[in-house]
């Protein structure tokens, strides 16, 4: 008899490009290993302040290493990751409340939509170097990924509302419970404790944690098998 | 005709257990990959000093998550890692200049026994909870990796010496010019170029680098995010077996190189 799927919550912000390699990774994965994967949009700021850890981009080589890193990254992980101009104005200036706001919202009413509507902000920030801090912006991005132009209007308008902005607050001190310090971190349960793993870079520590296999950051999928035939 | 191997250098401190990790993997990869690996002792505590950077286990919670993480990656790829008691006195405190001022010595007189030595250092503080700091610590481990005693206490004696302290400083400094903010560091070079790799969780990237000739390619974007449906399982385990071949990289099946530990030999 199948097990049930082992759930596991990824914890992330758009503002954070790992976060968007280990979010790819684990889409991927999410028809590969048994596993039912849900995404919980958090507030890297509030992580990071909480924790007192320091955000990488503030130790001059580790952000020159950062931005060498990611682009080698993004091919190995087969995502279209492109640093922003001004690095720090966007990650520190402009940061990312107001997207996680609406990624809330959306987590609440349509949690359907949220694998998508990440990903088009991510884009905008990370790939297109596009802003996702004015309202337009994120009501661009939401119907990129599907919304009607009236949806997308109300889950923006909801993000004001204490319901949307406590239900960030309470993904963040979540996060934060479970001993986070940084995103992304993943977070599952096994004999009755729960584990996270911090990183994009434990994927593989993941698999083997959960009795899976590793095929790598991009796993074969059905589609290129059978066009292969 | 066979490519000559590419020179791969590792800086590292037996002050960090992450830097044993990295040691391990590519000492096991040095016999299947086409490398040169050059291993470099290097103070920590220098880079640290000189970047601005902060160990991570300042962090309260950082600290409390890096010794399960050391646990877990210790059990995974088979390196006995144990946390010493008091880690923050052991790493902040005691450190390892004098430990590693002795695997510089080892470096410049006889290099073929660094490996070893590293390792029987890093077996003391990383898994015994032993000391690395006094005389007589290193003196054993040296012993122990198969140095005579003679040979050991000249290699003590000359730790003293400005040409063995001005090498440790130097190969630090080369770290920093290097970009180091922190160890482990791997430097490759390729078709002239170098490209650094920070931990050792940047294993399998760097293996696509090797694979890939660090190429300049401008990155294919994802053009089709939609996943594939669940594929039925014989399809899973075709896709299984014809992929697991390339990842056996870090595939626990594949750490038979080294024997069970407890003896501290090296293959």
């Amino acid at each position: 008899m199948a097990s049930l799927p082992r759930k596991l919550e990824l914890f992330y912000d758009v503002l954070s490009p790992y976060s968007w390699l280990g979010f790819e990774v684990l889409c991927r994965y999410q028809n590969i290993w048994n596993i039912s994967l849900k995404l919980r949009p958090s507030f890297l700021a509030g992580i990071m302040r909480d924790s007192g850890n320091l955000r990488p981009v503030f130790v001059p080589r580790k952000k020159k290493y950062l931005k060498d890193e990611l682009q080698y990254l993004a091919e190995f992980y087969q995502v279209p990751l492109v640093i922003p101009r001004d690095l720090r104005g966007v990650v520190i200036d402009k940061g990312s409340l107001d997207a996680m706001r609406f990624l809330s919202s959306v987590e609440i009413k349509n949690p359907e939509m949220l694998e998508k509507v990440s990903r088009e902000l991510w884009m905008r920030i990370w790939s297109r170097d596009e802003d996702i801090t004015e309202p337009q912006s994120i009501q661009i991005a939401a119907e990129k990924a599907g919304f009607s132009e009236e949806q997308a209007k109300g889950l923006l308008e909801r993000c004001s509302t204490e319901e949307v902005k406590e239900k960030l607050r309470e993904t963040t001190d979540t996060a934060c419970k479970y001993g986070a310090f940084g995103l992304p971190t993943v977070l599952f349960h096994m004999d009755d404790k729960s584990h996270i793993l911090f990183g994009s870079d434990r994927l593989e520590l993941l698999a083997h944690l959960l009795g899976e296999q590793w095929l790598g950051p991009v796993p074969s999928t059905v589609k290129s098998k059978l066009s292969a035939i | 005709m066979a490519s000559l191997p590419r020179k791969l250098e590792l800086f590292y401190d037996v002050l960090s257990p992450y830097s044993w990790l990295g040691f391990e993997i590519l000492c096991r990869y040095r016999n299947f990959w086409n490398i040169d690996l050059q291993l470099h002792p290097t103070l920590i505590a220098g880079i640290m000093k000189d970047s601005g950077n902060k160990p991570p286990a300042l962090v309260p919670r950082r600290g409390k998550y890096l010794s399960k993480d050391l646990q877990r990656l210790g059990n995974f790829y088979q390196v006995p890692i144990q946390i010493p008691k008091d880690f923050l006195f052991v790493m902040l405190e005691k450190g390892s200049l004098t430990a590693m001022r002795f695997l510089t010595a080892v470096n410049m007189e006889c290099p073929e026994m660094l490996e070893r030595v590293s390792r029987e250092l890093w077996m003391r503080i990383w898994s015994r909870d032993e000391d690395i700091t006094e005389p007589q610590s290193i003196l054993a481990a040296a012993k122990k990796a198969g140095l005579f005693e003679d040979q050991a206490k000249g290699l003590l004696e000359r730790c003293s010496t400005e040409e063995v302290k001005k090498k440790l400083r130097e190969t630090t400094e080369t770290a920093c010019k290097y970009g180091a903010f922190g160890l482990p560091m791997v430097v490759v070079h390729v078709d002239n170029k170098s490209h650094m790799l920070f931990g050792s969780d940047r294993m399998e990237l760097l293996a696509h680098l090797l694979e890939r000739r660090l190429k300049k390619k401008k990155t294919q974007p994802v053009k089709n995010y939609d996943h594939a449906p669940p594929a039925p399982p014989i399809v899973l385990c075709l896709n299984i077996l014809t992929q697991r071949h390339k990842y056996r990289l870090l595939s626990r099946h594949h750490y038979s190189l080294l024997p069970l530990w407890g003896g501290g030999e090296s293959p």
